[in-house]
């Protein structure tokens, strides 16, 4: 479970930019809305998007569902609650790297 | 490995913070150059002044508008034929530098009133020209003058001119980032808002972090055509005054450089509530993701698919011949500091080639999060690199081409090594599905010069 | 008819001549070996000119900076120049010469370069024992004159600074001026026919640098601190610039008895004549034969230009002052028509100038002189039809004018960075003005062919 979880970090931290926003409350959103929604795409749901940050965190996650799938074969061979438990693993892995132990001196900056 | 102090670091051993050499299992938890920090004086770092961010990088692109310089006449001449960013407006950000022109008097009496005389003259010289930025630079700044009350008295007396004052003095911040944060929040706090955009289209976006170096606005905007998108202001690239001013109502902010323009689509977020998104705007598979996120956004999947496979179908087998000559290319980028995370995976995905060196001039530390998590393990990871730095990490891995500017270029040419003009590129666009064939090709014809060779040998002995 | 001198009369500038007080200083200052200047300001103040002569020379020169921050602003920089000098020091063993430009921040911030040396020598006697670094003071604020001064009293402190009296060294010191290395060439080729020898202040023939097999080829200057210290022994001084580097030779006069002549800026066949001979005047060298034959080539080159091709076209002149005069007095020579002259700063001497004075006196056709130019009184005039050109010379920041206009263009002066190699001509001596004359020509054979005018005449020229 851990290696799955390591896998899928290591493939987001070398892809995607959403994690690295400007803040730690924005990085904690995207993080949130995006893993949220790939949780959900991996296990054949339909998200409900009503906001614009909504479809915003959409496009992102469809976008990184679909390269995952491609990269890692053995999502498909997982239940809906192991994958659910590796996207919570995933989410808590990636806020680690990119807010709670970030080395980042800006993202707990006031105003942009 | 912790932080590297290299050799020719040894008497200035704070260099150590500023330069990583990746290992495996290593994250930016645990090493993280300090970045956006004070430069040490005398080192012959690489970095500009604020004055540049904000008025070459960002303000003198725009088309319609005078960039009206306070202060002596130098900053004015050195930010004047120093660009490539064309425009459909017949390139009349490329052919003037207007100054205030502040003699010693100025500076002991203030130039508040060589200021207004200047922006009167420059509008009357140009009657078709209604916008205007004013910079404030190192001395102007220092007397105190008040440019904000000369432009305000400047617009009550000409209703039909606008101008947007930008404080950005050299010595502000530690580069040419204060330049650009400057000028982003000016602007909305003070500029967007004031014109109301006609609307065109369903799908409406502003593309921010681009200034059609050598024609990339003009590339990724044929493909917002073709996919029925309204680009309300690109910013800055090809565009005006007024449409910048109108970027409120835009459904979705794509954002490429993310340094210099991140503050105004986070500040649209917070405003306005749009969404940004992020995306890479050079590298081949890059551009088919941020394309197709920008579908997912707006539900014109079909669309962006249709354009992905015309595209595909016309420039990949020219960017596949060029990988097939590059794989195993080593490569170093110093630029001034997005370049750095946008390539490194790009041009290792794209066209084989490595990245085992990189610089940058003024990213903070946010641009090194993204770069080393993208980035090779092995690789140096330099922030405000210096001239003997870079010395040393050729020797140490040895770079079949750099990414640099012309300066640059020209001092390692002495070393038998190519450059490509990796601000203003060789043979751009360098953006979109044909600009990476086009960095591709410069890559290529830059290596396989027969004039390196002939540089190594020496007629004194037998030649080969 | 005839010449007038005029000023700009906006306040504003619109595309400046030239750069600004440190970009002059710092090209004196990369003239010397072992030298790196210290611009003391903010970092673009070096940042910008290390690109402006890497695009005119494609070239990297090692200038370092002060990287003046805010906190200067209000303490003052003399902490960021000491953190400087000792950088350099410290990482470059073998420096020995930091010019320290000032810069329009530090002028007025008022920080006190004098002093810092001072205490900055007594560090370096202590940290750095045997080790001698010559510290210059260069005063040049951006808000007053201009690159063409900064130069200038650039030269002058190098010269005040490290020029040191000796034994008699029987040379004759050469201040250039704003030159190019194919300028040094071709001075060095007449001092060695007529067996001069020579300090040449400031020697930048090596800027023309190399790709050597050892790869240990890098671009600098050559004037040592031996040939500065020397300068205060030699038997005279010249000077071929009114503007750029004449105050050195004036100080060598006043305060070693070195008798200083000042010639005029040796373009054209007459300006070089004039500099020949007062060199064989102050040396007693005798001009030889084969300099008598080059002036000779030069002649034959140019007559076959000059009334077929060049008689009554008027042509428009910017750029440093010398060479925007010698230029004109050049034209006047191949019966090209000098109309307009654009100089760019607001020095009073340009009318008391006696070059400017003669040809007030004796121009017959319209000609102007801008004082306080800038490129826009240029295009005005060619958007407004006020004037009607032929041939625009000047360097590659009015390149929009011309090309516009449509009007050819020979690329003269400094920076030329549109065009290939041109550092590496002469526009001085014969050999200059035999360069100048056929670039003109080709320039005009290229626009008739581009504009298919009459281009069927150099079927058989």
């Amino acid at each position: 479970m851990q290696e799955n979880a390591e896998a899928l970090v290591t493939f987001i931290q070398q892809h995607c930019l959403w994690q690295f926003a400007s803040r730690a409350h924005d990085r904690d959103e995207n993080i949130d809305g995006v893993l949220s929604l790939v949780g959900i795409l991996l296990t054949g749901g339909s998200p409900k998007l009503q906001t614009p940050m909504d479809r915003l965190h959409y496009a992102n996650a469809n976008q990184l569902t679909t390269e995952v799938k491609l990269k890692f074969p053995w999502l498909s061979h997982l239940g809906k609650d192991e994958l659910f438990a590796v996207v919570s693993d995933v989410i808590k892995r990636i806020h680690e790297i990119t807010v709670k132990n970030s080395k980042n001196g800006e993202l707990y900056q006031p105003g942009y | 490995m912790p932080m590297k102090l290299l050799d020719c670091d040894t008497e200035i051993p704070e260099r150590e913070q500023h330069v990583y050499i990746k290992e495996a299992g290593e994250d930016t938890t645990q090493f993280l150059p300090v970045s956006n920090a004070a430069t040490i004086p005398g080192t012959l770092s690489e970095r500009g002044c604020a004055f540049c961010g904000a008025k070459l990088v960002i303000g003198g692109v725009l088309k319609d508008t005078i960039q009206m310089i306070h202060g002596p006449f130098g900053c004015s001449y050195d930010t004047w034929h120093t660009k490539r960013y064309p425009s459909d407006n017949d390139n009349f950000q490329l052919k003037y530098a207007w100054s205030t022109n502040v003699k010693e008097k100025n500076v002991v009496f203030g130039a508040e009133k060589l200021l207004k005389k200047s922006i009167l003259e420059a509008f009357d010289a140009m009657p078709t020209i209604k916008r205007m930025f004013v910079y404030t630079t190192c001395s102007t700044a220092l007397i105190g003058d008040d440019p904000k009350a000369v432009a305000k008295a400047v617009m009550a007396e000409r209703p039909d001119v606008d101008i947007f004052v930008v404080e950005c003095p050299g010595f502000a911040g530690v580069s040419q980032s204060k330049g650009h944060h400057v000028l982003n929040m000016g602007w909305i706090h003070e500029k967007v808002g004031q014109v109301e955009p006609v609307i065109t289209s369903d799908y409406t976006i502003n593309f921010i972090g681009d200034y059609n170096i050598q024609g990339d606005t003009d590339v990724l905007q044929r493909y917002w055509h073709k996919l029925g998108i309204q680009v309300l202001a690109h910013f800055t690239g090809n565009a005006t005054y007024d449409e910048c001013r109108g970027m409120h109502r835009a459904q979705l902010n794509v954002v490429n450089c993310a340094r210099s323009a991140g503050y105004i689509a986070n500040e649209l977020h917070k405003k306005y509530g749009i969404p940004r998104l992020d995306i890479d705007s050079w590298g081949f598979r890059y551009m088919a993701t941020g394309l197709r996120k920008v579908g997912d956004f707006f539900g014109i999947q079909d669309k962006v698919e249709a354009l992905i496979a015309e595209e595909e179908d016309k420039w990949k087998p020219k960017l596949d011949w060029y990988k097939e000559r590059l794989k195993g290319k080593k490569m170093a980028i110093w630029t001034g500091g997005p370049r750095l995370w946008h390539w490194t995976r790009a041009v290792e995905d794209d066209l084989g080639v490595q990245v085992v060196a990189m610089a940058s001039k003024f990213g903070h530390q946010e641009d090194f999060e993204k770069v080393i998590a993208r980035g090779r393990e092995g690789t140096i990871y330099i922030d405000d690199g210096n001239e003997l730095e870079f010395f040393e990490v050729i020797e140490m891995v040895k770079p079949d081409v750099i990414f640099t500017g012309p300066r640059v270029g020209e001092l390692v040419k002495k070393l038998h090594i190519p450059y490509v003009n990796g601000h203003a590129y060789h043979n751009g666009p360098y953006m979109g599905f044909e600009g990476f064939v086009n960095l591709a090709r410069d890559m290529y014809n830059a290596v396989n010069s027969p004039l390196w060779s002939l540089a190594g040998q020496n007629i004194q002995n037998e030649v080969q | 008819m005839g010449c007038s001198v005029t000023q700009k009369d906006r306040s504003g500038i619109i595309n400046p001549i030239f750069n600004c007080q440190p970009a002059g200083a710092q090209y004196a200052g990369i003239g010397v070996k072992d030298c790196i200047p210290l611009v003391h300001g903010g970092q673009g103040c070096s940042m910008f000119v290390r690109l402006l002569f890497a695009q005119h020379f494609k070239e990297n020169f090692d200038i370092a900076s002060s990287s003046l921050h805010e906190e200067a602003a209000v303490f003052g920089g003399i902490k960021r120049l000491e953190a400087g000098v000792d950088s350099l020091i410290k990482r470059y063993p073998d420096l020995r010469v930091i010019p320290i430009i000032t810069t329009c921040s530090t002028e007025t911030i008022g920080d006190d370069i004098e002093g810092a040396i001072r205490k900055l020598q007594r560090m370096i006697a202590k940290d750095y024992p045997g080790r001698v670094v010559h510290l210059v003071p260069v005063h040049t604020p951006s808000y007053t004159g201009s690159a063409v001064s900064g130069y200038n009293v650039a030269v002058q402190s190098l010269i005040t600074t490290i020029a040191k009296k000796g034994e008699p060294n029987g040379k004759l010191n050469v201040f250039t001026g704003w030159v190019n290395p194919g300028d040094v060439t071709e001075l060095k080729h007449y001092l060695s026919e007529m067996g001069v020898d020579a300090t040449i202040l400031l020697d930048i023939e090596s800027f023309d640098s190399p790709m050597m097999p050892s790869k240990d080829s890098f671009t600098h200057g050559s004037t040592t601190v031996e040939d500065i210290e020397g300068s205060a022994n030699a038997t005279a001084s010249i000077a071929l610039s009114r503007y750029e580097g004449y105050s050195a030779a004036q100080y060598l006069e006043k305060t070693f008895k070195i008798p200083a002549t000042i010639t005029p800026t040796p373009i054209g066949i007459r300006n070089t004549d004039i500099m020949l001979q007062q060199i064989q005047k102050i040396t007693g060298k005798p001009i030889p034969e084969s300099l008598v034959r080059e002036r000779g080539v030069a002649l034959d080159a140019l007559a076959d230009l000059a009334h077929m091709f060049f008689a009554d076209k008027k042509v428009a002149i910017y750029g440093n002052p010398d060479l925007v005069i010698a230029l004109a007095e050049f034209c006047r020579e191949v019966e090209l028509k000098p109309v307009l002259l654009l100089l760019g700063d607001e020095n009073g001497a340009y009318a008391r100038d006696p070059r400017i004075l003669n040809l007030q006196k004796t121009v017959d056709h319209e000609m102007e002189i801008v004082c306080n130019a800038d490129l826009w009184e240029l295009e005005k005039r060619i958007k407004n039809k006020e004037i009607e050109l032929d041939l625009i010379m000047g360097h590659s920041k009015g390149r929009y004018v011309a090309i516009d206009a449509g009007i050819p263009m020979v690329r003269v002066g400094f920076p030329t960075f549109d065009r290939a190699g041109i550092y590496r001509n002469p526009v001085i001596g014969y050999k200059g003005a035999m360069w100048l004359g056929e670039t003109i020509a080709n320039t005009f054979f290229a626009h008739m062919e581009f504009k298919k005018d009459r281009e069927w005449l150099l079927n058989t020229w």
